[in-house]
């Protein structure tokens, strides 16, 4: 095959094919070569054209959409200086959770996370981390067995992310950004959007990419909205939230796009102000009707909200424009689990498991719906399933868990008690398994490892109900009414609206009122 | 991710080793057959032309020979085909080929023979133009509204549009701001050339502009075509969509207006004819290559998007309508009118994959692999499943695992004491400021019968010893091999050590058949080091403040006899009295009573006397053992020190109150700092900056602050550890003397030992006073109460640090008074150890110090909760229902 083609043309083809390294490789040997060949005269050559299409190239082999980067480190959550009232009106903030107007399920029946939430259907990047009101409180926050610390500060970790990407480049960086001199650059707008995503994404060097953009946006004379959004990206990372606003907002003015739009409500959902991103996101969709990004921002703001109802039905109308939506799907299902049709909710995941969703998680849900569903023959080959598939530690010990269930619903109390410490062993952080096992131990007459048991699971997560109304009972059967008066009370304030709590309350203070 | 997969009409590779891209695939009538069929035209860039004509008789059919019309091999990579009415003269459909440098105009002719298989088909070669720069891409149509003859634009790297009226070079054009070339189309509608530009706008040229803008450099192209011009080309408009594009398309079909399609590397736009977005779409895949095939709804367009996830979409507008899978990422997608077969769709991989397939309901077969499950037994499973229940029952009985007998040791470690101190100091770092601080050698020998991998050898003494290499890793060990290592033992900290004992521990990993990375196995053994370590022999002294009496029941030792390392023989005129020095700088001095049998240890220091009393007993001991004299006792008479273990209990708690309140301030002072941060951080975030108001000489000062608090809470860390070392060594003498004194056999010394000796490291949140105060009170409840009403006292479940002593010492007192009252320890009825137990998990540690028997109050039985509480409880399901989903997106 003698057939040579152009390099040039070689390595554009081959970007188009996203073959990015052998892009980047055969740019790289046309960079080595003499920049002769190219006219004095003409602004054209080459080798600017072989330096931008390896800029492209790097950039696109570790691009990650920034709207869905979304990490919150304690400092950002700590120096927040955007809030407007310390105590929001209900409905208007993402920092009260419980403040549920559309009927969503009840902590007994939906599990909540730690900052109080219903436990969502579909793993996100922002649904993992709840909001510490303190910085002692974020320090001491139970570490999982993942993660050791809680972020720090999500400014660090970019550098940490750029420093790794460097290391894929043996003879170090392909652009030295110290030698940079931005404002030659920042004229040449068909060079700087190219160098600015590269320094962007690649190096993640925000304070310089902000700097390439400011210069760039004032030679276009400030009518390239491109420009505006990557200040307002850059801005968005620094943290200058208001000013992010302003970029993105003048950014819209001159072009709508679906982009901006959800840079925008990213924004307004990082100052909390949830109503005014889904006011956002309902103009979004006038000007772009049936975008599913747009849509499925709206139902995970009411998710969020602790709106259920409203965020099933704009999960529905995501599938009703793309059903192939994984996460809608996920979310339809868990709603349906909660609201007890677990029969329902099987057709979803067996939807998913169809189009090839094939993990742990997966068969966990399938497993745990199939048992509610009473197919019993197919729970346990799907957490048979489930557990082959599991990747970590973490995935082995809910797949446990979630066995130690159905091993209480059918009554093998040894098993469940198995069941959970298996969990414990895999994880023992599980302050669910912990709860359940001192129940199981309390069964026993084991009263004091019961007590112990829920001590623990309590001070694992102090936002469960469960352990502390546990131990109300337990202290209150052996007649300790001071410590099972406290823990109701905690019990009370993790789950207002629990009638079982309430009722020994009363019957606590009836107690109190004889004595 | 979909249920369903794209089903195969006709399929086949296409040469070995070739590589194709957009412009190769190209799908029209192009032998003029007059059939409407189309067929289908691949050029590689290995120079291939193939035309085929795929007729399968049935779906799936393999490749007939047949179906491939012709195959030629050009001399140059083919970067594009295309078809269209390029000859002069004639409406008949021509091949262009365009090369890096030529562009060739073909035309395909076929003569039909008696069978099918003996048509024959070939290309004549029109016309072809020698190109000056290097090509990319071109496209055609009826420029300037031409009738029935299309013509041909060529894009070269370098940004210039070459515009061929059919045989003859009409002019060249370069384009303004041309970086790299983008995708680059014809609209017939607006007359214009369509094409993405490296400052990620889509721009649009007409073509009027275009033809007129030469007239201005004719001269310069007559007579260099390659030479550029110096004018710049005038926009017609310009939309900047922020992106790259992949490809880009015109499309008017009757129903719907005539849109712009532009496919970007992140979005897919539809545009206007004056360049407005009439729709967007955010695409959460990486597109491959797409195409909009036709209107089926009016006002709606239906568009092909293929993607590097091997999906097919089919969007209508902006809504999926089905979603299919291919076998491979097309690079390049058409739809065909094949054998009276509408619409089929045809693509093209970069590896020369070429399949014509149409949709339909196959699912996409995921076969979820098998599980390793066997044939169960049950007969067996359930007798492995009984002896697994024992073995987890017996398990749970007996809280520890109880260590393997001694008798076949795998690994053997012994430590050897050298008898005298090394003549040449070891110490290194010490903090002891004794003129020279005296260090010992221990020999340690590890001996393997057996494959030991990774052998760790950890030596560990009680601070303030040290010992000069603590790890030691040595290779795997052979069956019958040995290590030695040798290392020195001295005194590091300033104060001296509560017991001179040391500790090694060997972990290895042993291979088995069925585990060869190893089981984890530990050997460990205990040395006891010299107290010619820590101390030398001095002058005694007469007075003391503190004097403690053992009496035994045989006649005094002399101490050349049992203190042989501290006597110097030769001059024995003092042999009934010894004085030790210790290097700290305390004195203890030794008497023996003449004529009673009694010794007398006496020393300024409380927590001196320890070593020294512990010293003699064990060696009295020894000597009377080499005697064969087995009735010896000793006993202690007087009354125990309490006061004055008091008093070291008190300052130990005193440290420890100090460092909470260093903990509170430094918190407070943190918090003063992080404020101090938010309003400087607001100061600077500010467009218009106010003055800082010594915010910053503030925000230096709470520094400083902090770190001299850190120091001082350092410090006093420090005293705490000196503190609880000196403790220690009075609560092993206090202990001792209670033996003593009340005569207690083994196991209750044991039982003590850990009331007073915890295990658990002595820390801020969990110190030594609240559990020996939980021990204490535990056993005053149990073994050693007078009543039942004491017993039913339940014990706060928390342990937290108290507020005074007052309570630890009067609980002490009584246990010593109940103790002398004839108090038996013992912990006969149940199981559990007296240690907190440290629980996993968060940072608070909950101790399990109230036994289960204890806490049964007599009439109240039932504790069991209701049912219908026990269901509540565990209607709680499924943490991980959450956990769900992380798959990537569709």
């Amino acid at each position: 095959m003698g057939l040579e083609l152009e390099p040039l043309f070689q390595a554009w083809s081959c970007f188009r094919r996203r073959k990015f390294r052998q892009c980047s490789d055969l740019c790289a040997q046309l960079l080595e070569g003499p920049p002769g060949g190219q006219e004095a005269d003409s602004e054209y050559s080459v080798f600017q054209a072989a330096w931008s299409l390896k800029t492209r190239a790097l950039t696109e082999m570790v691009y990650v959409d920034e709207i869905d980067m979304d990490e919150e480190g304690i400092a950002e959550v700590i120096l927040d200086e955007n809030a407007i009232a310390q105590v929001a009106r209900p409905g208007t903030s993402l920092k009260l959770p419980g403040t549920s107007q559309g009927g969503g399920p009840s902590p007994a029946v939906r599990p909540v996370t730690q900052s109080g939430r219903p436990i969502t259907g579909f793993v996100r990047p922002s649904t993992q981390s709840g909001r510490p009101s303190t910085m002692e409180q974020a320090i001491k926050t139970p570490r999982t067995a993942l993660t050791a610390r809680p972020i720090t500060s999500a400014s660090g970790r970019y550098a940490r992310l750029g420093t790794a990407s460097m290391l894929t480049n043996p003879d170090g960086p392909f652009i030295n950004l110290s030698r940079l001199n931005l404002s030659k650059y920042a004229q040449k707008p068909k060079l700087a959007k190219a160098l600015f995503e590269y320094i962007f994404h690649h190096e993640n060097d925000v304070k310089n990419a902000l700097d390439l953009a400011a210069l760039a946006t004032e030679h276009a004379q400030f009518k390239d909205w491109w420009w505006k959004v990557q200040i307002g990206k850059c801005y968005y990372r620094l943290g200058l939230y208001r000013e992010a606003e302003k970029q993105f907002k003048s950014a819209l003015k001159q072009q709508d796009m679906v982009d901006t739009v959800l840079y925008l409500a990213k924004v307004y959902l990082r100052l909390d102000q949830p109503v005014t991103a889904l006011n956002l996101f309902k103009q979004g969709l006038d000007r772009f009707p049936g975008e599913v990004t747009l849509i499925c921002g709206i139902a995970r703001i009411y998710e969020e909200m602790n709106n259920i109802s409203s965020a099933a039905e704009y999960y529905k109308d995501v599938l009703k424009q793309d059903n192939t939506h994984v996460e809608a799907i996920a979310c339809i299902g868990s709603n349906h689990f909660y609201s007890d049709q677990p029969e329902i909710a099987l057709r979803f995941y067996r939807r998913l498991l169809q189009m090839g969703v094939y993990n742990c998680q997966l068969f966990n849900n399938l497993g745990l719906c199939c048992f509610y569903a009473q197919q019993y023959d197919m729970t346990l080959s799907s957490f048979e399933r489930a557990l082959f598939l599991a990747e970590n530690e973490e995935e082995t010990a809910d797949v446990w868990y979630n066995l130690g269930h159905v091993a209480v619903g059918i009554g093998d109390l040894n098993l469940a008690y198995q069941c959970f410490k298996l969990t414990l062993v895999n994880n023992n952080d599980y302050a669910e398994a912990y709860n359940n096992l001192a129940v199981l131990e309390m069964r026993k007459g084991h009263i004091e490892q019961a007590r112990a048991l829920l001590q623990t699971a309590s001070s694992l997560a102090p936002h469960m109900y469960e352990p502390h109304f546990n131990f109300a009972i337990l202290s209150e059967k052996v007649g300790d009414l001071q410590r099972s008066y406290t823990a109701a009370q905690k019990s009370e304030e993790a789950f207002p609206g629990h009638v079982d709590t309430q009722q020994l309350i009363k019957q606590l203070k009836q107690h109190f009122a004889m004595l | 991710m979909s249920l369903f997969k794209a089903r195969d009409w006709w399929s086949t590779i296409l040469g070995e080793k070739e590589e194709f891209d957009l412009g190769c695939l190209c799908v029209a009538d192009v032998d003029n057959s007059g059939s409407g069929q189309d067929k289908i035209i691949v050029g590689s860039y290995m120079g291939y032309l193939r035309i085929f004509n795929p007729h399968p008789v049935k779906p799936g059919d393999e490749v007939q020979p047949e179906d491939l019309l012709l195959e030629v091999q050009l001399r140059e990579p083919i970067l594009q085909v295309e078809v269209g009415k390029f000859v002069s003269g004639t409406e008949g459909l021509h091949l262009a080929v365009l090369h890096c440098r030529k562009l060739c105009v073909y035309a395909v002719s076929g003569t039909l023979g008696n069978v099918e298989h003996g048509n024959q088909y070939q290309i004549k070669l029109m016309y072809e133009h020698n190109l000056q720069r290097t090509a990319c891409n071109m496209t055609y149509g009826p420029f300037g509204g031409v009738k029935g003859r299309d013509l041909i634009c060529i894009q070269s790297m370098d940004g210039m549009l070459m515009l061929f009226e059919q045989e003859s070079y009409a002019f060249g054009r370069f384009l303004p701001g041309f970086l790299l070339p983008g995708p680059l189309t014809y609209s017939s509608r607006t007359d214009s050339f369509i094409t993405v530009s490296s400052c990620r706008q889509v721009e649009s040229y007409k073509y009027q502009v275009l033809a007129f803008a030469t007239d201005a450099d004719e001269r310069q192209e007559t007579e260099q075509q390659k030479l550029s011009s110096g004018k710049r080309l005038a926009v017609d408009w310009v939309l900047n969509i922020g992106e790259q594009a992949l490809d880009i398309c015109v499309v008017s079909f009757n129903q719907a207006v005539s849109s712009v399609f532009v496919l970007g590397e992140r979005n897919f736009f539809c545009l206007k004819d004056n360049g407005q977005i009439r729709f967007m779409k955010k695409l959460d895949y990486n597109p491959s290559c797409f195409i909009p095939y036709c209107s089926v709804k009016e006002g709606t367009i239906n568009t092909l998007i293929a993607n590097h996830s091997k999906m097919l979409n089919v969007y209508q507008d902006v809504t999926l309508k089905w979603a299919t899978q291919l076998p491979y990422i097309p690079v390049s997608i058409k739809v065909a009118n094949l054998q009276d077969l509408k619409g089929v769709i045809v693509t093209l991989s970069d590896d020369g994959h070429l399949q014509c397939s149409y949709l339909g309901t196959d699912p996409s077969l995921f076969q979820a692999p098998k599980v390793d499950s066997r044939e169960i037994n049950y007969e067996e499973f359930d007798a492995e499943m009984k002896k697994l229940q024992k073995i987890i029952k017996e398990a749970t009985k007996t809280q520890d695992i109880l260590p393997k007998s001694e008798k076949h040791r795998d690994v053997i470690v012994t430590a050897e004491v050298s008898p005298d101190l090394d003549a040449e100091s070891q110490a290194i770092d010490s903090e002891v400021k004794a003129e020279s601080v005296p260090s010992v050698t221990v020999k340690i020998t590890i001996q393997s019968r057996v494959t030991a991998q990774k052998p760790n050898l950890a030596v560990c003494v009680q601070a303030p010893l040290a010992v000069t290499c603590d790890q030691f890793v040595f290779d795997d060990l052979e069956p019958d091999s040995s290590e030695t290592v040798m290392l020195s033992v001295f005194l590091k900290g300033n104060c001296s050590p509560s017991e001179l004992e040391g500790n090694c521990l060997v972990s290895y990993n042993r291979p088995t058949e069925l585990n060869p990375e190893g089981i984890p196995k530990v050997a460990e053994c205990n040395f006891s080091l010299p107290l010619r370590l820590i101390c030398f022999p001095a002058q005694p002294s007469k007075a003391a403040n503190h004097k403690i009496t053992i009496d035994t029941n045989k006649p005094p030792i002399s101490f050349v006899t049992i203190f042989p390392d501290f006597v110097d023989p030769s001059e024995d005129d003092q042999t009934n009295v010894l004085g030790f020095q210790f290097l700290t700088g305390s004195k203890t001095t030794l008497l023996a009573s003449k004529t009673s049998q009694r010794y007398r240890i006496q020393s300024d220091q409380l927590e001196d006397l320890w070593l020294i009393t512990k010293q003699l007993k064990l060696r009295l001991e020894e000597h009377f053992k080499k005697q064969n004299c087995k009735d010896f006792a000793c006993t202690f008479s007087g009354s125990i020190p309490l006061q004055e273990y008091f008093e070291l209990i008190d300052q130990h708690f005193e440290l420890r109150l100090n460092a909470e309140k260093f903990r509170e301030l430094l918190s407070e002072r943190a918090v003063q700092f992080r404020a101090i941060e938010r309003r400087l951080l607001t100061r600077f975030k500010d467009k218009t900056p106010a003055p800082l108001q010594h915010l910053d000489t503030l925000l230096e000062g709470t520094f400083r602050e902090v770190i001299a608090l850190a120091d001082a809470a350092e410090e006093n860390q420090a005293n705490v550890f000196r503190a609880f070392t000196k403790l220690k060594s009075a609560t092993h003498l206090v202990i001792m003397l209670i033996s003593l004194w009340q005569k207690l056999s083994a196991d209750q010394v044991a039982i003590l030992e850990a009331t007073f000796l915890p295990l658990a490291e002595d820390t801020q949140e969990l110190g030594w006073e609240e559990t020996v105060d939980a021990a204490i009170s535990y056993l005053l409840r149990t073994c050693l109460s007078k009543s039942s009403k004491e017993q039913a006292l339940t014990l706060g479940s928390q342990l937290c640090m108290p507020k005074d002593t007052s309570r630890l010492k009067k609980n002490i007192t009584l246990f010593c008074d109940r103790l002398a009252k004839g108090g038996r320890l013992s912990l006969s009825t149940d199981s559990a150890t007296q240690q907190a137990v440290v629980m996993p998990g968060g940072c608070t540690t909950i101790p399990e110090s109230d036994l289960e028997e204890r806490t049964v109050i007599p009439g109240s039985t039932a504790t069991l909760p209701s049912h219908g509480q026990m269901a509540k409880q565990k209607s709680k399901p499924a943490l991980s229902e959450d956990a769900a989903e992380e798959a990537e997106k569709p």
